[in-house]
């Protein structure tokens, strides 16, 4: 988890801001999912049958972030879709201000599971905004802002599961 | 339709005719026969007929929820259905000692006079055209409907206002409409002079009507005859009067009567109503704005709604006469029994088949309909 | 007073005053047709929009000239008491009384002001209408007579409830609800209008328009046996109820709806259990030589003995605390319902031969397996006993504990220790009972009352029943809203209160969930306990590994069939642990589960005959 955690924080940040390509950041963002995705897919058989659908979801939504970016890259067209993409970006909101990012244990819980990924997506989305605002406009601050978009509408579906599952009707 | 009515018989003297007079005929308000044996044109027997309007209502009642019931009872009698209504109201109220706020009574007595002007006009009118004069029927019926303009008005119908509900009545009056009801009073007034040259003092009338179908009081109170039939013998007794119900004893009026009791003073007696109904109705409309408070005691849900058991007794002054009706309950959702006393049962049968015995045959209709029966309230 | 004599026979020249009569204006009606009076009773509208196809109207026609039509493009929405049935009107029948429109809950019905209707062509094909708000064949001659206040049959007001005063109740844990007296209750059941959308609401179907009129006819015994077809849990019920069929009413469209539970209430409130045993009777008690094992005493476990054990099954139940009665014994405070009452509804179950085991525990005391040998069918009943944490920092402090071990511990016995302040954070019913317990507790201990509730949602988005907030506001109890736990505050090893960020918004524009704060309103809320109440989940621990991997999932629940089974053909589950916190729902499941195991209890007999 830690590797992950860092490469989502600083090492990650400094190589996307060398990134000079829409190509080379894209590339970049595509690897962060790939080790999003193979962080849940080994923590999928550690975690009880009754939350491995969680985890499950939760390696699928990476693969579909690293096949979307994948295919982005194969694009020529690609400045285009980025700006139509961008257009409406999602709301930010900082529910997650107050999660803390957990220690996911050995066999973590759903909830332990789904605060990491919370945390996770809120870190990712905050790195894009912030290299989105630190880059003059055009199609590399663009690409930023889409990556960011995507990562806040993931966040946004993860705090309505977080609520229906923690939050159980709140009875 | 009574069986006997059609059994085969001894066949009549070559010199002596049956007729039947109705079901359909205009000397009545509904379908209703008279059997009439003429010789040459003078009735040497009569027979009255009735059943054509059979249509069950005191046993549909009892397969009714009380509310609904309210729907069915105006049809008793089709040209004067308020006291109907009213009447009904007045038992289910006696038997679940429902107490009705004041404004409702008024309205009540509102409906009331009106629905006795709207009968009168149309009986002198009908009086007039069995004498063979249609222009008074056109015009009674054309003033009638100034007035069921008021009914459509107050109670959403023209002719069956089922505007009562046990407890009080359904809606309040309309803006404005004591200003319409009184104008339209105002008008009716200006044509009496109009009713009475063109029927009441013409001697084509007058002579026609006078000595057909006289009642004497004794016989009339043998009878059973009640309201307009019996004034005109010179009685003076009106429910109205002699034992009050909903504000009457708070409204000031007098008892038109007639001495000779045939078929000229009943229609006088009537014309003399009229006025005393428009006499009342002033007085309402002075005294309804200062009449405040709800409209309707509350009831219970119609559809869940057990009447207490016992039985109650009401009678009212219709346009007919003595309208009674006797409604018991079981404690039930719905009537256990009800029996109508329409003042028509009695004026339409024995009454109607005395009279005309002996009469000549043109006078038939006119004795029919100056004793104002109405066949539903026969064949109830 | 005749002013006429007839003697006279008037002037010869009289006929020649009708002369008059050119002079006069002559009398004209325009040919145009005209508007019939505003409160006219014409033919029938009908708002689809509000009207919920609760066939009033149809039940209150004079001459059953009201069918309900099933409209199929129309949403069936049974929760919220709507059919996709409208009136059709048969106009050979329709007697224009307009009862119709005086009784109807919705107010959806009127009469237009169209005195006479002529159709042509393909418009003659009958008298048969079914009417909308657009007029007979779309010409709409405006509203006649309509519901007004005056006319108005549907009795808005239900009776009103005497409860305790909050000085009264706040220092104990007496039943705060009186219940209906005979008259109340039967002047209130006879507000129903039968429509039966609380049937269709209620997840067991209950015969709710057949009790409510039993009990309007004074027949208890009556009301006892249709309340005892669908739900065992019937004083439980009657006081502690989500109440969906109060949801659906459709008198409740404009007004208050029928007090359905409350009558429940009343009608087995006045039997003893012997009593409701000898109305509702044993069923079929020729045993079947079938044993069936029951895991937990909850409404969904006991439902399914009472039927299981109806049907002539051997059923024994095993619960893990010292009582049986699972979430509602434990998790309800019994100033909602007492004790003795849920102890009355069980004492009817046990009387039809459920065999109740306390004190065992199964996956400690039992294994599955063992249960799985020794019995035919095993259903699992589990409530949802284990509370959520928010894991906020400071919350694995042991002053930070769950409402539901508050509410079970208390329900055990009266703990020795009372916080003198406390912070429930959550803004449901729990969070409520939470609360409300411990200032009971504080007021007899300590005098006083501090206890403050921080809710995520807002008022307007409350998940508490409004009369539960009004309730603990009145006990003395702080609401917060709108504010997000931010961490429980420890001092030298001592939890010293909570404290919380303003919530901006709650939901997205979509709706969803995601809550905006506010840093700088930041609060603290001083307590010496804190109680997290913000969701639950039930312990499948009992499972083992082995099983739970055996086992299909659905989204974090054992997923079952239609009926309760789970992919394994000898377990079945029901309850909470499937279907989410509802008592009634999970008397619903309980049924549906004993059904299930009852049918593959024949089924397995068949088998065995035939080989």
């Amino acid at each position: 988890m830690n590797s992950t955690h860092a490469e989502g924080h600083s090492s990650g940040r400094q190589r996307l801001e060398n990134s000079k390509t829409l190509e080379e950041i894209l590339h970049t963002a595509t690897s962060f999912e790939e080790t999003a995705r193979n962080f849940y897919r080994d923590l999928a058989p550690k975690v009880s049958k009754r939350i491995r659908w969680l985890v499950d979801e939760l390696a699928d939504e990476e693969q579909r972030h690293f096949d979307l970016f994948s295919e982005l890259m194969r694009r020529d067209d690609i400045g285009e879709q980025i700006q139509a993409r961008v257009a409406t970006p999602a709301a930010d909101h900082r529910f997650s201000d107050a999660i803390h990012l957990p220690d996911l244990g050995d066999a973590p819980d759903d909830q332990a599971v789904l605060q990491y990924a919370l945390g996770r997506e809120h870190a990712a989305m905050e790195q894009y905004r912030e290299l989105a605002a630190a880059t003059a406009p055009g199609p590399i601050h663009d690409l930023f802002a889409f990556l960011a978009n995507e990562e806040t509408q993931h966040k946004a579906e993860l705090e309505k599961l977080y609520y229906e599952i923690v939050h159980s009707g709140g009875v | 339709m009574r069986a006997e009515n059609y059994e085969a018989r001894n066949h009549p003297p070559s010199n002596e005719f049956e007729i039947n007079f109705g079901p359909n005929h205009p000397g009545i308000e509904g379908n209703y026969a008279l059997k009439v044996k003429v010789h040459g044109d003078e009735i040497v027997a009569a027979r009255a007929d009735g059943g054509y309007l059979h249509r069950g209502f005191e046993k549909l009642m009892e397969q009714r929820l009380w509310i609904q019931n309210i729907a069915l009872v105006p049809r008793i009698c089709v040209p004067d259905p308020a006291p109907m209504e009213v009447a009904y109201s007045m038992a289910v109220e006696q038997l679940c000692g429902l107490e009705v706020p004041q404004r409702a009574q008024w309205l009540r007595v509102l409906l009331l006079e009106l629905s006795r002007l709207a009968a009168h006009l149309f009986t002198f009118g009908g009086h007039a055209a069995t004498t063979g004069m249609y222009t008074p029927m056109f015009w009674g019926v054309a003033d009638r409907d100034l007035l069921l303009d008021l009914f459509e008005e107050l109670t959403g119908g023209r002719v069956y206002s089922i505007y009562n509900i046990p407890g009080g009545v359904r809606r309040d009056i309309p803006d404005d409409f004591l200003t319409r009801l009184s104008d339209t009073l105002d008008y009716i007034d200006s044509r009496l002079p109009d009713y009475d040259n063109l029927l009441f003092t013409n001697q084509v009338f007058v002579r026609r009507a006078r000595d057909a179908g006289p009642v004497s009081q004794a016989q009339a109170l043998d009878w059973g005859v009640t309201g307009p039939n019996l004034r005109a013998t010179g009685l003076a007794f009106d429910v109205r009067r002699d034992d009050p119900y909903l504000v009457y004893d708070e409204l000031e009026f007098d008892i038109p009567t007639e001495q000779p009791g045939d078929a000229w003073a009943r229609t006088l007696v009537r014309r003399g109503e009229l006025l005393q109904s428009i006499r009342i109705l002033r007085q309402v409309i002075d005294r309804l704005p200062d009449i405040g408070g709800p409209i309707r005691a509350p009831i219970p849900n119609p559809l869940a709604w057990n009447v207490p058991a016992g039985e109650a007794y009401v009678r009212i002054e219709s346009s007919k006469g003595e309208l009674s009706w006797y409604v018991v309950s079981d404690g039930g959702d719905k009537p256990y029994r009800v029996h109508i006393r329409g003042p028509s049962s009695m004026h339409a049968v024995q009454v109607l088949e005395h009279l005309v015995t002996g009469c000549r045959i043109e006078d038939v209709a006119q004795i029919m309909f100056s004793l104002d029966a109405c066949p539903p309230e026969v064949d109830r | 007073m005749s002013a006429i004599d007839y003697k006279k026979s008037g002037s010869i020249l009289n006929p020649l005053k009708n002369l008059s009569f050119f002079a006069r204006p002559a009398i004209t009606e325009p040919l145009e047709p005209r508007r019939a009076s505003l409160r006219y009773r014409g033919f029938h509208l009908n708002d689809w929009e509000k009207c919920v196809g609760c066939s009033t109207c149809q039940k209150v026609c004079d001459n059953a000239a009201i069918t309900m039509v099933k409209v199929p493009e129309l949403a069936e929405d049974p929760l919220n008491g709507v059919r996709n049935l409208r009136p059709a009107i048969d106009y050979g029948r329709c007697c224009w009384c307009a009862l119709c429109v005086d009784l109807c809950p919705t107010g959806s019905i009127s009469l237009s002001r169209e005195y006479v209707h002529t159709c042509t062509d393909d418009q003659l094909s009958s008298y048969f209408m079914l009417p909308d708000p657009n007029g007979m064949h779309k010409e709409f001659f405006g509203e006649g007579w309509n519901k007004t206040a005056e006319n108005d049959l549907v009795d808005p007001q239900r009776q009103a409830m005497n409860e305790m005063a909050p000085d009264a109740r706040i220092a104990n844990f007496d039943e705060i609800v009186a219940g209906y007296d005979r008259q109340q209750a039967i002047i209130e059941a006879s507000r129903c209008v039968q429509c039966g959308m609380c049937h269709d609401a209620c997840p067991t179907h209950m015969d709710a328009p057949e009790y409510i009129r039993a009990i309007w006819q004074d027949d208890l015994e009556e009301a006892v046996r249709q309340i005892y077809n669908t739900n065992p849990f019937a004083h439980t019920c009657g006081r502690v109820c989500t109440h969906r069929c109060e949801t659906a009413c459709s008198v409740g469209k404009r007004g208050e709806p029928i007090a359905i539970r409350w009558l429940k209430r009343y009608a087995v409130d006045a039997f003893t259990p012997e009593q409701i045993q000898a109305i509702v009777g044993t069923g079929d008690t020729t045993p079947t030589g079938r044993q069936v094992a029951i895991v937990g005493s909850g409404p969904a476990g006991l439902t399914a003995a009472y039927d299981l054990a109806r049907l002539g099954h051997a059923v024994t139940v095993f619960e893990g605390l010292d009582r049986p009665g699972g979430m509602p014994r434990y998790g309800i405070p019994e100033y909602r319902l007492p004790y003795d009452k849920l102890d009355a509804d069980i004492a009817v179950i046990e009387a039809m031969g459920v065999e109740i085991r306390c004190n065992t525990w199964i996956g400690r005391d039992i294994t599955l397996d063992q249960l799985h040998t020794d019995y035919d069918a095993v259903l699992l009943g589990l409530g949802l006993q284990l509370g959520r944490s928010t894991r906020i920092p400071g919350s694995d402090h042991g002053g930070v504990v769950k409402a539901v071990d508050v509410l079970r511990d208390v329900t055990a016995e009266i703990p020795e220790t009372v916080p003198a302040s406390a912070v429930v954070i959550g803004g449901g019913n729990v969070a409520m009972d939470a609360a409300r317990t411990l200032a009971r507790l504080q007021r007899q201990v300590h005098g006083a009352v501090r206890v403050t509730v921080s809710a995520l949602e807002d008022f307007e988005h409350f998940l508490a029943d409004p009369e539960e907030v009004t309730e603990a506001r009145e006990e003395g109890v702080e609401i917060l809203d709108s504010r997000g736990p931010k961490a429980c505050i420890v001092e030298d090893g001592r939890l010293v209160g909570l404290t919380t960020l303003k919530v901006l918004s709650i939901f997205d524009e979509q709706q969803r969930f995601a809550p905006k704060y506010d840093d700088g309103d930041e609060q603290m809320h001083s307590g010496e306990m804190v109680v997290e109440a913000i969701g639950q989940m039930s312990d499948t621990a009992l499972l083992g590994e082995a099983l739970t991997e055996r086992l299909a999932w659905q989204r974090g629940r054992l997923q079952t069939d239609d009926d309760g089974r789970t992919s394994e053909d000898w377990l079945w589950a029901a309850g909470d642990m499937v279907r989410g916190p509802d008592v009634v729902h999970a008397v619903a499941d309980g049924h549906r589960a004993a059904r299930s195991i009852h049918r593959a209890l024949a089924e397995a007999k068949m088998e065995e005959r035939a080989s």
